[in-house]
């Protein structure tokens, strides 16, 4: 479903802050796929989900999602195949807009935007169906400003917005990072509830090693720009953080990783 | 959301209401016929402050007032240079009923003549009155409620007063600034006559006091004289012209006195204040019934006055032809 | 007193022509997020296309409707230097003004003033708004539907109609999506370079539009006429918050209260000229005072008034 092949970025080339993001990174993710993404600070773990999502473009390699080449798309033509939500619960809504005209938003990603009606009677009782399954009592305050929301509220309205029109790849981007442990949980919950329901192929990076065994059929390590580690099948069921720290030593030669990782 | 609905709606009818309302108030008849009222009142509405516009408002004031006395009082308003600002003013003065209006510059006599058809509207130091009420075939008298004073300077007779001091001299630099409708006239007719008499002329326009320095120092280098037109952003930024041109030793013939005293060598002017004085003569017949005011053809200046700046003309080594007088320094 | 009611219908005239000027820049403002200086330009560009169409015997509706396009060429040009050029959106917005000055004397033929020859009754006549028909209504010589309070009335509610309808539809929301964020408008497939775009192009039209009104209401069109008129429509953009920011939360009466806004902003300016209460060479001053008092309102109610927060009442998740 997603091809990267041999994917290089850098940042502010030609200057002393100059840094090589991503280094030769390849990945290939079959159909409903759902791959964790572990790595330290600066491991290029954003960056991998940005270029994917075409929010610059990428200085060689290509990106093939489903098999179109979306190498030189732009992000708004890319977003018709990508789903995602970011780490800023900010970011993924529209603050200013009510709860039911960011869903109609979203229920027009990768559709012609044109003089039609920004938002339907029958989409506002799709709406508020789906609403009621995310149980956070918004389906009764549809018409409610976003910003209103907590971040938890927020993040999972982004997972509902991202998965309105079934997206061939799902980017969650630290989507639980900035929330309380208890929220983070549930917004949890609801990403494999949707992952399953809909057979996502998805790639979700997080900064907790025991979320990203305990979720996903493959979990991948970033290091330096690079994958570093890919464990799937059998392999990932049985993994544990020890395990983990292990592999990551053999895998880089570097025995510095612990603390980087486990603080990251 | 419905309530707030039917509240808006409301409101909107109410201020529209509130200002149709107060239409009801002010069919006050004004007749001027049949001599002399009691009091006066007159609306001046002058485009900015500005020594030439000053000198028209006092010589209108004073001619007025030589007339009527304490019968008459004024109600000055300055329009900070804001054309739109003109008609907020004018407004004000036709709906308080005022007697007559002056107005001081082309804008202050185009909203003046947009906000009433009855109120008698006096112009003064407006170049073409047709040009400025777009009237195409212009003879000289509007014919409606407004008439007013040019203040045309003789621009034939500038061209020979540069011929006069500079026989010499091949090539005119003519410099004014492009915001300026006056100026362009100006500037076209004076181009005009100064090739009749065998000049080269360029035009060198700015667009504001910002490029100004650079437009006049182009001017300076390719010029044997320039020549400024009556023009109020020279005349605010005299020196600018004095500053490049001085050094240079390129004399400057100026459209007015003002400019002439800030940066020119010697001028052909009119008064600003004789012009405010026949504005305000024009006015006094008006008020007593004794002219009907769309009979009234443009006024022009009495007279002419030949002046010279000595400071400059000593720097350049000028000496002044005969019939000039020097401008005394303020 | 008198004098100021008198003067009132003349002041809201003004002021609802100036609301539809306000109403653009409450576009870009409020909703694209930009402080567009375009509109200072663009709203002579309007008056100047208007006045020397209209001259030449062009139909007035063709007139106004070629001063709206212009303003749109003008938003259009800010746009692409904004979004093409990368270009910061004020700076772009000064690029245009700036060029637009020449454009504007090249309209007009290099000449900084041009008029309407409202002393012929044919042309008065032809006319939608004219500061002449606030007295002839008073007078009883012209019908009350040709006041200009009621023909701008008229075209603001049609203007706002229009703008309620059109950021109701799909296009119209991603508009108001790419203002209030744009990584998620583009994660949601939005176009946020184009939708600025459309954005800037629409809020000129309706400057522009306003400008031909004003033109044809003082009877001419001034290369000096827009100077300041960003300023003018922040306040009304914030008067109009300020005090009805409470009560009108849907979007056409948010409209509706920057027009009143406007209208606002006028009548005391009336007000001020009226009873003479200062020399009228401070107005700017005041103007400036005005803006700069209304935008610190919010700001000191948030950080001085806040109300407490309650504790615990919000839930998390």
């Amino acid at each position: 479903m997603l091809k990267i092949e041999n994917i290089y970025k850098t940042f502010n080339a030609g200057t002393v802050n100059e840094k090589t993001a991503l280094n030769g990174v390849s990945l290939h993710l079959k159909e409903g796929d759902f791959v964790t993404v572990i790595g330290g600070n600066g491991a290029g773990k954003s960056t991998l989900l940005n270029a994917v999502a075409g929010v610059w473009p990428v200085d060689e390699g290509t990106i093939t999602i489903g098999g179109v080449d979306v190498t030189r798309l732009p992000e708004h033509k890319r977003a018709r195949y990508i789903g995602r939500v970011f780490q800023d619960p900010m970011m993924g809504t529209a603050a200013t807009m009510q709860i039911e005209e960011n869903l109609a938003l979203a229920a027009r990603r990768g559709k012609r935007r044109f003089l039609g009606a920004g938002i339907t009677k029958a989409e506002r009782e799709e709406y508020r169906e789906m609403l009621k399954l995310l149980d956070l009592g918004l389906e009764d305050r549809m018409t409610s400003k976003v910003g209103l929301l907590s971040g938890g509220q927020r993040q999972a309205l982004t997972l509902l917005m991202a998965s309105l029109v079934k997206p061939k790849l799902l980017l969650l981007d630290e989507h639980t990072a900035a929330l309380d442990p208890k929220t983070a949980a549930k917004v949890l919950a609801a990403t494999e509830t949707i992952v399953q329901r809909d057979h996502l192929t998805t790639l979700m990076i997080t900064h907790n090693m025991r979320d990203a065994i305990a979720h996903g059929n493959r979990l991948i390590m970033m290091y330096e720009g690079r994958v570093a580690l890919d464990i799937s099948g059998e392999e990932k069921k049985k993994l544990t953080v020890e395990d983990l720290l292990a592999k990551f030593g053999q895998a880089t030669g570097s025995d510095e990783a612990d603390d980087k990782l486990l603080l990251g | 959301m419905k309530h707030s609905w039917r509240a808006g709606a409301a409101l909107l009818a109410l201020t529209m209401a509130a200002g149709l309302a107060g239409c009801g108030g002010q069919t006050s008849d004004k007749t001027q016929s049949g001599g002399e009222k009691d009091s006066y009142t007159v609306g001046i509405v002058q485009l900015t402050p500005h020594e030439a516009l000053d000198q028209a408002t006092q010589g209108f004031q004073d001619a007025l007032k030589e007339a009527f006395g304490d019968k008459v009082s004024f109600d000055l308003e300055y329009a900070a240079n804001d054309p739109a600002t003109c008609a907020t003013i004018a407004n004000s003065f036709v709906s308080s009923g005022v007697d007559l209006i002056m107005a001081n510059a082309s804008s202050a006599l185009q909203a003046a003549a947009s906000a009433t058809g009855d109120i008698p509207v006096l112009g003064t130091s407006v170049t073409e009155y047709g040009v400025a009420l777009k009237i195409d075939d212009f003879s000289g008298t509007v014919g409606t409620n407004v008439s007013g004073t040019s203040d045309l300077a003789p621009l034939d007779q500038q061209a020979a007063m540069i011929q006069e001091w500079c026989p010499d001299a091949k090539t005119v630099g003519l410099l004014y600034c492009s915001a300026e409708a006056n100026s362009q006239y100006q500037v076209d007719t004076v181009q005009e006559c100064l090739e009749g008499l065998g000049y080269t002329c360029t035009q060198y326009a700015f667009s504001d006091s910002n490029d100004m320095a650079a437009v006049t120092q182009t001017a300076a280098d390719n010029s044997d004289v320039i020549y400024v037109p009556t023009d109020n952003t020279v005349a605010t930024n005299a020196s600018i012209v004095d500053n490049i041109c001085r050094p240079a030793k390129i004399p400057v013939f100026a459209g007015e006195q003002g400019i002439c005293a800030g940066c020119g060598v010697a001028t052909l002017s009119i008064s600003y204040y004789d012009l405010g004085v026949t504005t305000g003569k024009m006015a006094v017949k008006v008020l007593r019934g004794e002219a009907d005011i769309s009979q009234m053809p443009i006024e022009y200046a009495p007279q002419f006055t030949k002046m010279y700046n000595k400071a400059i003309c000593d720097d350049l080594g000028l000496t002044p032809p005969e019939g000039y007088t020097a401008i005394e320094a303020e | 007193m008198l004098d100021f009611l008198n003067a009132l219908p003349g002041a809201v005239s003004q002021g609802l022509i100036w609301g539809i000027m306000a109403i653009g820049v409450y576009l870009t403002y409020k909703i694209l997020d930009i402080a567009d200086l375009t509109v200072d330009g663009s709203f002579c560009t309007g008056g100047a296309v208007f006045v020397v169409l209209f001259s030449q015997g062009v139909n007035l509706w063709v007139a106004l409707l070629a001063a709206m396009v212009s303003g749109m060429a003008a938003g259009l040009v800010t746009g692409l230097l904004h979004t093409v050029c990368g270009i910061p959106a004020i700076l772009a917005g000064i690029l245009t003004q700036l060029g637009l000055w020449s454009v504007n004397l090249a309209i007009m033929s290099m000449k900084a003033n041009v008029a309407l020859n409202i002393i012929n009754p044919d042309v008065l006549n032809k006319l939608l708004v004219s500061l002449r028909f606030v007295q002839d209504v008073s007078k009883g010589t012209r019908p009350f539907y040709q006041h200009p309070i009621f023909v701008v009335g008229v075209v603001t509610v049609v203007i706002i109609a229009v703008l309620y309808w059109f950021f109701g539809t799909e296009l119209g929301c991603s508009i108001r999506a790419t203002g209030a964020n744009q990584a998620m408008a583009r994660a949601q497939g939005i176009n946020t370079a184009r939708n600025q775009v459309l954005g800037l192009m629409i809020s000129n039209g309706l400057v522009a539009l306003s400008g031909a009104l004003l033109s044809q209401y003082q009877g001419f069109a001034d290369a000096n006429m827009g100077r300041g008129a960003i300023v003018i429509g922040l306040a009304a953009v914030i008067i109009g918050e300020v005090i009805f920011s409470k009560i009108f939360r849907n979007f056409g009466l948010k409209l509706l209260a920057v027009s009143i806004g406007a209208i606002i902003y006028y009548m005391v300016i009336q007000l001020v000229l009226s009873l003479n209460l200062m020399d009228s060479n401070y107005l700017k001053l005041l103007s400036a005072v005005v803006v700069a008092v209304f935008l610190s309102v919010p700001y000191w109610k948030g950080k001085y008034f806040a109300k407490p927060v309650k504790r615990g009442g919000v839930n998390r998740a």
